[in-house]
């Protein structure tokens, strides 16, 4: 597994603070992730029942068992990427660089990146609903400008695709400025979302969206 | 050897103006919908008689009484003596989880059992079944069972006397 330095930041002070992301996330990672996400997932879900937020506020990746992706990761063409900070795994991305291909012009068919699964660690969500602040932030920017760049590396231009979930939605479109596809039915009727060459280079410059 | 020129990490004015859009966007989530995977209660479930009868049969399988295994689950004693014999009482997710964890069993499952998560799994339902049918009325108290009993009737009966 290899690591570089990325800066996120402490919510409470605003400080930016080192931080390890780290390339090559094997699945017994996955496991000691879901060991200390699990517990905190199962807390946030104890309390939204308890305030009785209505569940279409619910965070949508409640439910995720990061265990579950590990044969994911087993395929060649997978790479999980993870950051840690204070010891703590605060996000995972993981994606694939085979099996898909652009729908946008101008290098529609040519390959891309897919983000399979990208999420933070249940203590960095924002859930006003329950007052809960979230301990770090630009984590999950962070995960996913590491995946352009592996499109980059890749060969593919900065090229990439995923599927949102709906909350996540306005973040691709606004915060990244992406393009949103349609709809695909085969993938729970999720907005599929795509990177043009030039659009991902927008994102890196930090010219993406409108955030 | 990278064939561009950006950085793993950005400049700070580039990560706090993605931080500041996380904050207003909700989240950053691509993958699978709660709804359809679902850690979500619904009207479909099964009966929290099986899910305490379950709890109260693994902990006396591994010898341990109501005290030890509440406080090794770090959960409530009287949390686990209504999961293990009031059919109305709903557990909490954390009470779940850590009691699958004490008790060796799959906290996934011992969510659906518990009422807490919608049921997808039906061979869970049928060994749910078969569990419930085999241990239900018929099942013979043990000779601590019968001293417990006796004692707590003797009880209620002094009770009874008293007032």
């Amino acid at each position: 597994m290899s690591s570089e330095r990325v800066e996120i930041v402490r919510r409470h002070d605003d400080a930016f603070v080192e931080a390890e992301l780290l390339e090559g996330v094997r699945p017994e990672d996955l496991a000691l992730v879901e060991r200390a996400w699990g517990p905190s997932r199962l807390e946030i879900y104890e309390a939204l029942l308890k305030a009785g937020v209505p569940r279409n506020r619910w965070p949508e990746s409640l439910h995720w068992d990061w265990t579950k992706k590990a044969p994911d990761l087993k395929l060649l063409a997978a790479s999980g990427f993870g950051i840690v900070c204070e010891k703590k795994w605060q996000g995972l991305l993981l994606a694939k660089t085979a099996g898909h291909q652009a729908a946008l012009s101008p290098d529609r068919s040519k390959p891309l990146v897919y983000v399979d699964y990208i999420e933070t660690a249940p203590w960095n969500w924002r859930i006003d609903a329950i007052g809960q602040a979230g301990e770090w932030r630009a984590v999950g920017s962070l995960l996913f400008r590491k995946a352009v760049l592996l499109s980059l590396d890749e060969g593919f231009r900065g090229r990439l695709g995923l599927h949102a979930l709906p909350q996540a939605e306005r973040y691709y479109t606004d915060a990244c400025g992406m393009t949103a596809v349609g709809r695909d039915g085969a993938k729970q009727n999720l907005m599929y979302f795509e990177y043009t060459a030039e659009q991902a280079k927008r994102f890196l410059d930090g010219k993406g969206g409108n955030a | 050897m990278s064939n561009h020129e950006y950085s793993t990490q950005p400049d700070r004015d580039w990560t706090r103006r993605m931080a500041d859009a996380e904050d207003r966007c909700t989240g950053v989530l691509a993958g699978g919908l709660a709804s359809d995977v679902g850690l979500l209660r619904s009207g479909d479930q099964m009966s929290p008689r099986v899910f305490g009868q379950l709890i109260e049969f693994a902990r006396r399988s591994r010898g341990l009484t109501p005290e030890q295994l509440a406080s090794n689950a770090d959960i409530e004693l009287s949390e686990l003596v209504a999961i293990e014999r009031d059919e109305d009482f709903v557990p909490t997710p954390r009470s779940v989880f850590n009691l699958a964890r004490e008790l060796r069993l799959a906290a996934g499952k011992l969510m659906e059992l518990s009422g807490l998560a919608e049921r997808r799994d039906q061979t869970l339902s049928q060994a749910a079944l078969r569990f419930a049918a085999r241990s239900e009325p018929s099942a013979k108290l043990t000779k601590a069972e019968r001293e417990a009993f006796e004692e707590f009737v003797k009880v209620l009966v002094e009770a009874s006397d008293g007032g």
